[in-house]
C-alpha cells in the first residue's frame, strides 16, 4: 500500500516538473476582451482580430500609426476594372507548420469564408464571384458587383494553410492557430492566458519579444488591480471610472488616442412623423450639449465630432463643423416646424455595448426634455437592442460605428442607404432614414475606379448626410492604455486598437 | 432504500426536463443569435442563410425536440461563438471551479465549525461577541464587495498576493490543477476566501446555535459530571450531534458553490465555468448557457441525493422506507 502511494506521488511529481520549466514571458499584456476562437474567420470583432493579427497575415496590412494600407502577403495590388482585383503574392513565405504559402492557400481561404459553419465574414466572401490563380503567386478576384473597398478589407481577411486546414476537425481548427504571422501559437488556457512565441523565420524579420503572454481580464476593477500590482507590462482598456487613480500612480504611464469608433444618435425621416422635418432634426441636434457629455460622463476621454467616419477613413471631410449647442434656437426651430408644445419621443440604446452608453442616453433624454419634448427612455442589453434594430423598431437611438475597411463607402451602404434587403442595402439603417439623392450618390460612388476621385465622392456623401441630419454624431471614443514606466516599452497605440506584437519593442 | 433512490432519480429527470424547457423558452426573448452568427457586415439575406444553416428557422417545438434528442446522446451542440462542443468547453473549465469550491468549502467548514464551537463555549466573552459581529458581516456584505476589498488590500497595497487569475497550473491528464504549484496556491487564497465568506458565517451560526442547545442537555451534564475530558465532552458527545444539520447544509452549499461561483470568478478572472457562463450570456451563446444550466441543475440534484443518503448514514434513526 505504502509502495503504491509512493509510486503515485513520484508519478505526479514527474508530470508536474516539466510544466514548471516553461519559459517565463518577456512581455505580459493584459487586455479587456478574451479571445473567442482561434479560427481567424470565426469572429468578426476587433478584439478577436487583434489576437489573430499576431498569428496570421492578411494579403495587406495597416500601418501602425495612421492605418495606411501596406503590403503584407501580397506585394502589389490593383483594381483592374469595376469588378476585377489582382494581387501579386510574396514568395518564400512559410506557415508555422512548415508548409509553403501560395495562391492555392488564398483561394482556399476565401472559399472557406463562404461557409457559415466556419466564417462570420460572409459578407466579403459572398461578394466574390470567382477566384483565378493564373500562377502560384498571382490571384485574381472577380466580385459580383462593384466593391470599391475590396482591398481595404484585406488586412483583416487572414490567410490559412490549405493543406493542413482541410483535414483538421473543427474543434482543433477553432482552438489552435496555424498561420504565417510574426508569432506562433503556444498555448491557450481559456479564460486565463494565451502564450505566443516569436516566429524566427518571419518574412519581415523576427519580432523583438520572444515569449509573450496575453491575459484577458473582463472585470474593470480587476484590470486596474492587475496594472497597479504590476502583474502586466501593458494594459489595454483602462476603465474610465479609474482613469484618475491610474494617472496619479507614479509608476504608470497612461497613453490614449482617439479611437476610430464614433458614437452617434441615429434618426429617421419617415413621412408623417415629426422627424420628416429637417428643422425638427436640427432642433434635436442643437439641444444636445456634447461638451458636457464629454466632460462629465466621459471624464474628458472622448473627442466631439461632426461626422461618423474617423480621420483615417477614406471619405473623412475635414471642413465639417458641429452645430452649436443652443437650446433656445432649438425651441424656436420646433416652433417654426409646428411643434411649440413638443411631441413624444423615445430614445433607445444599448446599456452594455459602448463606453457609458446608458449614461449618454440619459443625458440626451434630459437635454431633449429641456426643449419641451416628451421623452421616454428605452435602454436595454445589446442582445435585445440589436435584435430590435434589425426589425426597425426604433426611430431614434444611440449606436456606435467603426468600419473595419477604413472606407466610408461600405458604411454609407449599410447605414445611410434606404433599407433594401433585396439589394443588401441599409442593413444597419435601423431608423430607416431615406433620401433618393443620397442613395444615388452612394451607388454611383461604387463604380469610380480612381481612388482620389472616389474619396471626393465619399466626402460629398458624408457632407450631405451631416447637413441633412441623417444622423447626429456625438463623439469618438478614446482608447486608453497603461504602461509600467520601468518596463521601457516602446508602444504606439493603433487606430483600430489591435495589439500587434511585432510593433512593440523595448527602449 | 433502493426504491427510494429510484424514486429520487425519476424526480431528478423530471426536474432536468423542466429546467431545459424553461431555458429554451426564455432564450426566445434574449435576442436573436443570428445577428452575431452572421457577422458584423452581413446583409439581411446573409442572415437568413445563416438562420437556415443553423436550423434556427424551425418552429420552437422542433428545435426543442432536436435539442433533447441530441442531449440524450450526450451532444449538447456547439458554441455559437467558438464553434467548439458546448459540453467540452464547459467541462474544460470544471477543474478550476471545482478546486476553488473545494478549497472554499473546506475552509468555511473547518473555520466555521471551529469558531462556532469556540463561541458557544463562552457566549458572552468579548472575543465571541467580535466573532459573532464579524459573522453578520460575512452574511450581509455582498461577495463582489468583499472580493474587491481583498484585492485592494492584499494585492494592490500590500502586494502579498496576486490580484487575479489562476497562476501556474499543471496538466494531469484532462485535469488542469493549480494545487501543485506555489504560484497556483497563492492565486487560490483570495478567491477561496471570498467565495467561502457567506458559507463560513452560516456554518458558524448554525454550529453555535446547535452547540448551545446540546450543551444544556442532560447527557452532556452527565458527561461533565463523570469527569470526562473537555475534548471528549465537546467533540465526541456534543459536536457529533450538532454536526448532522451542519454537514447537510455544507453539502448542499457545495453544489451551489460549484454552480454559482460566477461573481467570485469574474472578480478574480478565475478561469472557471462561472466566468464562461457570464461571457456567454453577453454573447447570446445559447448552447453554452443551456448546457451550463443543465449541468448546474444536474450537479445540485446529484449532491442533494448524496446528502440525503449521507444523512441516513449519519443519523441511523432516519429511514427512507
Amino acid at each position: 500500500m505504502k509502495h503504491r502511494l509512493l509510486t503515485l506521488l513520484s508519478m505526479i511529481i514527474l508530470m508536474v516538473l516539466p510544466a514548471l520549466c516553461f519559459a517565463k514571458a518577456d512581455l505580459t499584456i493584459a487586455v479587456d476582451s478574451p479571445p473567442k476562437t482561434m479560427n481567424p474567420h470565426g469572429y468578426n470583432s476587433d478584439a478577436n482580430l487583434s489576437y489573430m493579427s499576431n498569428f496570421f497575415d492578411g494579403l495587406l496590412q495597416r500601418a501602425p500609426k495612421d492605418g495606411k494600407l501596406m503590403p503584407a502577403l501580397a506585394t502589389e495590388w490593383e483594381r483592374i476594372d469595376e469588378l476585377t482585383w489582382k494581387f501579386i503574392l510574396r514568395q518564400g513565405v512559410k506557415f508555422h507548420n512548415g508548409n509553403d504559402f501560395n495562391a492555392a492557400d488564398v483561394k482556399f481561404t476565401f472559399e472557406r469564408m463562404k461557409d457559415p459553419e466556419y466564417s462570420k465574414f460572409l459578407n466579403i466572401a459572398n461578394s466574390i464571384a470567382s477566384i483565378e490563380t493564373p500562377d502560384d503567386f498571382t490571384i485574381i478576384f472577380k466580385t459580383v458587383k462593384p466593391i470599391p473597398w475590396f482591398a481595404e478589407t484585406m488586412h483583416q481577411n487572414f490567410i490559412v494553410d490549405k493543406e493542413s486546414s482541410e483535414g483538421r476537425e473543427s474543434g482543433d481548427y477553432n482552438t489552435r492557430a496555424i498561420g504565417t504571422g510574426a508569432y506562433k501559437f503556444v498555448e491557450w488556457a481559456k479564460g486565463s492566458y494565451i502564450k505566443l512565441e516569436a516566429n524566427a523565420d518571419y518574412w519581415e524579420g523576427a519580432p523583438f519579444f520572444k515569449n509573450v503572454e496575453i491575459k484577458p481580464i473582463t472585470e474593470d476593477a480587476t484590470r486596474f488591480a492587475a496594472i497597479a500590482a504590476r502583474q502586466a507590462d501593458l494594459l489595454s482598456g483602462v476603465p474610465i471610472p479609474m482613469i484618475d487613480r491610474i494617472s496619479k500612480t507614479p509608476t504608470i504611464e497612461v497613453v490614449s488616442r482617439a479611437a476610430r469608433r464614433c458614437i452617434y444618435m441615429d434618426i429617421g425621416n419617415k413621412e408623417g412623423t415629426p422627424f420628416a422635418d429637417l428643422r425638427v432634426r436640427k432642433a434635436i441636434a442643437m439641444a444636445i450639449n456634447e461638451d458636457e457629455i464629454v466632460k462629465t460622463i466621459m471624464r474628458g476621454q472622448a473627442t466631439p465630432t461632426a461626422q461618423v467616419p474617423d480621420i483615417a477613413t477614406i471619405g473623412y471631410e475635414p471642413s465639417l463643423k458641429r452645430l452649436p449647442f443652443d437650446p433656445e434656437a432649438a425651441k424656436a426651430l420646433l416652433k417654426d416646424a409646428g411643434y411649440p408644445e413638443g411631441f413624444p419621443i423615445t430614445i433607445a440604446g444599448p446599456n452594455d455595448r459602448y463606453i457609458n452608453d446608458k449614461q449618454i442616453c440619459e443625458a440626451v433624454a434630459k437635454y431633449l426634455a429641456k426643449i419641451g419634448l416628451k421623452v421616454t427612455l428605452d435602454v436595454k442589453p445589446k442582445s435585445i437592442f440589436f435584435d430590435e434594430l434589425a426589425s426597425n423598431k426604433h426611430m431614434f437611438y444611440l449606436i456606435g460605428w467603426m468600419d473595419g475597411s477604413y472606407d466610408f463607402g461600405r458604411s454609407a451602404e449599410m447605414l445611410l442607404h434606404t433599407v433594401d434587403p433585396e439589394k443588401g442595402m441599409g442593413t444597419y439603417n435601423g431608423a430607416m432614414y431615406s433620401d433618393p439623392t443620397l442613395d444615388k450618390m452612394i451607388i454611383d460612388s461604387a463604380s469610380i475606379l480612381d481612388r482620389a476621385e472616389r474619396g471626393k465622392a465619399l466626402q460629398a456623401i458624408n457632407k450631405k448626410s451631416v447637413e441633412d441630419l441623417a444622423w447626429i454624431p456625438l463623439h469618438y471614443q478614446q482608447d486608453i492604455y497603461a504602461i509600467q514606466k520601468g518596463s521601457g516599452l516602446n508602444f504606439i497605440p493603433r487606430p483600430d486598437r489591435w495589439i500587434v506584437l511585432k510593433e512593440i519593442t523595448k527602449k | 432504500m433502493a426504491s427510494y433512490i429510484v424514486h429520487r432519480i425519476i424526480q431528478g429527470i423530471m426536474v432536468l426536463l423542466a429546467v431545459s424547457f424553461i431555458c429554451f423558452l426564455l432564450f426566445r426573448y434574449t435576442g436573436d443569435p443570428v445577428l452575431m452568427l452572421a457577422g458584423k457586415y452581413a446583409t439581411q439575406q446573409e442572415r437568413e442563410q445563416v438562420r437556415i444553416a443553423y436550423g434556427l428557422d424551425r418552429p420552437f417545438y422542433v428545435q426543442y425536440a432536436s435539442f433533447l434528442g441530441n442531449a440524450l446522446r450526450g451532444n449538447f451542440g456547439k458554441s455559437y461563438v467558438s464553434q467548439v462542443d458546448a459540453l467540452d468547453s464547459i467541462l474544460e473549465r470544471f477543474p478550476a471551479t471545482f478546486e476553488l469550491a473545494l478549497t472554499a468549502i473546506i475552509f468555511s467548514f473547518t473555520v466555521g465549525v471551529g469558531l462556532g464551537i469556540l463561541v458557544s463555549l463562552k457566549p458572552n466573552g468579548a472575543l465571541s461577541r467580535i466573532i459573532m459581529a464579524g459573522s453578520l458581516g460575512g452574511i450581509s456584505i455582498p461577495t463582489f464587495l468583499m472580493g474587491i476589498l481583498w484585492v485592494m488590500l492584499f494585492a494592490v497595497y500590500l502586494e502579498w498576493l496576486p490580484p487575479f487569475g489562476r497562476g501556474d497550473t499543471v496538466q494531469i491528464g484532462p485535469w488542469r490543477s493549480g494545487f501543485f504549484t506555489l504560484d497556483g496556491l497563492k492565486h487560490l487564497i483570495m478567491p477561496a476566501l471570498t467565495l467561502s465568506g457567506y458559507q463560513l458565517a452560516v456554518l458558524l451560526r448554525l454550529t453555535r446555535a446547535g452547540m448551545r442547545e446540546v450543551l444544556s442537555e442532560e447527557y452532556i451534564k452527565t458527561a461533565w459530571a463523570k469527569g470526562l475530558s473537555p475534548f471528549k465532552v465537546i467533540i465526541k458527545h456534543a459536536l457529533r450531534n450538532v454536526l448532522i444539520p451542519v454537514v447537510t447544509i455544507a453539502g448542499l452549499s457545495f453544489g451551489e458553490l460549484i454552480a454559482f461561483s460566477i461573481v467570485t470568478e469574474s472578480i478574480f478572472q478565475w478561469p472557471g465555468m462561472g466566468n464562461l457562463l457570464l461571457t456567454s450570456i453577453f454573447e447570446t451563446d445559447q448552447p453554452i448557457i443551456v448546457t451550463y444550466i443543465m449541468l448546474a441543475a444536474f450537479i445540485i440534484l446529484f449532491i442533494n441525493i448524496m446528502v440525503d443518503l449521507l444523512y441516513a448514514f449519519l443519523n441511523p434513526r432516519i429511514r427512507y422506507d
